[in-house]
């Protein structure tokens, strides 16, 4: 039994379908949720967290049913929503300690473990302040103290570094980094940002337009090592890539000539010049790099038949 | 996760039982109306008619202190400690609890809603039920302070007071000080939570409420003078509460024979309100427990 398992999980908001079907087990330390915006990341969240009744199947977590014990789910998560929440007029400390009440502190320790967690988080010299005094990379990082104060087993981050300047989105990385490092906690973190994902979780689930995508475990995607290349090319490229995927060759095409391929076994480098001269095609730079996030995701959404122009790198 | 190591540990100690969530929201919510120095300000001046009605009880049944006061004439009638006392006190306490739901209510509700906080209040093991329960205790909690705690607290020093068993032979009134009083703060709180929760901000939110008990009245009144009828009376909170506590209370009624309103028409109307008013909190609230996108 993983984490988190999906069964058949089907959810319909507003008469539209956004959830279709999700069946799978996530059981990674960090698990990765990526997809491009209107997938259903938030929506499968919500109802991880009880907030919508599935109509069809079942989502359960840490083997309870994710509607019916919802309070019990949530006794043992600590989430930390995508957009601002929080309440202005609080204090940092007063704030993080009554969300840990709210979980379920006692009072005392609830005081004791919001003061650690700010300063865990890096929070500690302005927990007195007004949390809308705050500045963007502040109000997150309350968010994530909030969610940590009261030890739980399962964290949620919801885009945890939506709006972060490079440096901020670093200290949010670090820290995820040494949650997950620390083992108590299982991750579930959701980002339309490869590189985040990328950098802080073991396991993905791509989503695409309410369905899986593509599960699978980073760690052994880049264990396989899988070579695949990037070309830069000038001239007749889909002439080139359609010729090429008549060799066998999986590949993504992007604007600028940019080409990404995986070659079959029985190819070799130089069949690719062969075949681009044929075509007229220059190719002014290839690179061999291992298999990366960013290759699941192009080719999850390449099965899929669509496009990855919203997702950030 | 100690302070000065920097480093997380996981929470092993103990875990406080799911249905005092719900006191922890109301605990914070009394907290957040005792910051402010309105609330203080009209909690302290709620208590001066209190303190008048107090006099009034120690004088009614001190005839030195009685004497010294009227200078030997025939004391008013509003010496006689009586229902008709009660519900003057009730009614007057009455309007200081519409003037504070009006000035808390918001407080309690927009502070949430206008930091969205909503969605990282519901993921914690609380509902939306026990969310508006934890406010609507907070809200009734600070209405209860000046309506029927001081009203029964009179209640019993007149009992005290009183150089015959006062207390035993009046205790209807006491029941009726009790329920008249709940019942109008009941409703009170849960007019003071809706509105509250459909408006950003809280000026106008304290408005509205005000608005929502005088309009209609006014509307009511309209009704009934171009129908010549008494249910327009209906739309009219003040008019129809004076009603009900006098009849709880004993009191003699004031409305004019015929003119009088069925109480079953009276509690229909406030238990209707009171689901209208529920019913617009749920479906602001479910709108705003989640971030969509």
């Amino acid at each position: 039994m993983g984490i988190i398992d999906l069964d058949g999980l089907e959810v319909r908001l507003g008469g539209r379908t956004v959830l279709d079907g999700l069946t799978g087990e996530l059981q990674g330390q960090a698990i990765g949720l990526l997809g491009p915006n209107g997938a259903g990341k938030s929506t499968l969240i919500n109802t991880l967290l009880g907030f919508h009744l599935p109509s069809k199947g079942t989502a359960t977590v840490f083997g309870l049913n994710a509607h019916h014990d919802r309070a019990r789910i949530r006794q043992g998560i600590g989430y930390m929503p995508e957009n601002d929440s929080f309440i202005g007029n609080m204090s940092g400390v007063r704030f993080v300690r009554y969300m840990a009440e709210l979980a379920g502190l006692p009072a005392s320790e609830a005081l004791e473990r919001a003061h650690e967690a700010l300063f865990y988080v890096g929070l500690g010299e302005v927990r007195y302040r007004q949390v809308s005094t705050y500045s963007l990379g502040m109000k997150q990082l309350i968010k994530l103290a909030q969610a940590l104060a009261h030890g739980p087993r399962l964290l949620i981050l919801d885009e945890p570094t939506n709006g972060l300047d490079p440096m901020a989105r670093q200290r949010m990385i670090l820290a995820i980094k040494e949650i997950r490092k620390e083992g108590s906690i299982r991750l579930l973190i959701s980002s339309h940002l490869l590189r985040d994902i990328d950098e802080t979780c073991d396991e993905v689930l791509i989503l695409k337009n309410g369905r899986i995508a593509a599960l699978c475990n980073i760690e052994e995607e880049r264990r396989a090592n899988r070579n695949f290349m990037e070309l830069e090319t000038v001239g007749a490229t889909e002439k080139f890539s359609v010729s090429i995927r008549g060799r066998g060759c999986e590949c993504a095409c992007f604007p600028g000539g940019r080409i990404k391929l995986v070659m079959p076994e029985d190819m070799e480098a130089r069949d690719l010049y062969v075949i681009a001269s044929e075509h007229g095609v220059q190719i002014r730079r290839m690179n061999l790099r291992r298999d990366s996030l960013e290759d699941i995701f192009l080719r999850a959404m390449e099965n899929e038949g669509g496009r990855a122009e919203n997702v950030s790198l | 996760m100690s302070v000065y190591k920097h480093n997380y540990r996981a929470y092993t100690g103990r875990v406080t039982p799911l249905w005092t969530r719900v006191l922890v929201l109301a605990r914070y919510g009394l907290a957040e109306v005792w910051s402010s120095k309105v609330s203080i300000g009209l909690f302290t001046i709620s208590l001066v008619p209190f303190l008048v009605f107090l006099v009034g009880i120690y004088l009614a049944n001190n005839p030195i202190a009685r004497f010294l006061v009227t200078k030997g004439s025939t004391p008013a009638p509003g010496f006689a400690i009586n229902a008709a006392f009660f519900l003057k006190m009730l009614e007057n306490q009455s309007w200081f609890a519409l003037v504070l739901a009006s000035w808390i209510a918001p407080r309690l509700i927009t502070f949430d809603l206008a930091d969205n906080a909503l969605p990282i209040l519901l993921s914690h093991p609380i509902s939306r039920f026990g969310y508006v329960l934890g406010k609507f205790i907070a809200l009734f909690a600070a209405l209860s302070l000046v309506t029927w705690i001081p009203s029964l607290m009179l209640f019993a020093y007149q009992g005290y007071s009183s150089a015959q068993p006062w207390a035993f032979a009046n205790l209807p009134i006491a029941a009726g000080l009790l329920a008249g009083a709940v019942i109008w703060i009941v409703f009170l709180s849960i007019l003071g939570l809706a509105l509250s929760s459909w408006v950003k901000w809280r000026v106008v939110a304290t408005g509205i409420i005000f608005a929502a008990v005088f309009v209609p009245a006014g509307v009511g009144g309209i009704a009934s003078a171009i129908l010549r009828t008494k249910w327009g009376l209906l739309l009219n909170v003040p008019v129809m509460m004076t009603e009900l506590w006098c009849r709880l209370l004993g009191a003699p009624d004031p409305m004019r024979p015929g003119q009088a309103i069925p109480t079953a028409a009276i509690v229909a109307m406030l238990v209707a309100a009171c689901f209208i008013c529920m019913g617009m909190l749920n479906k602001r609230i479910r709108a705003r427990e989640v971030v969509r996108g």
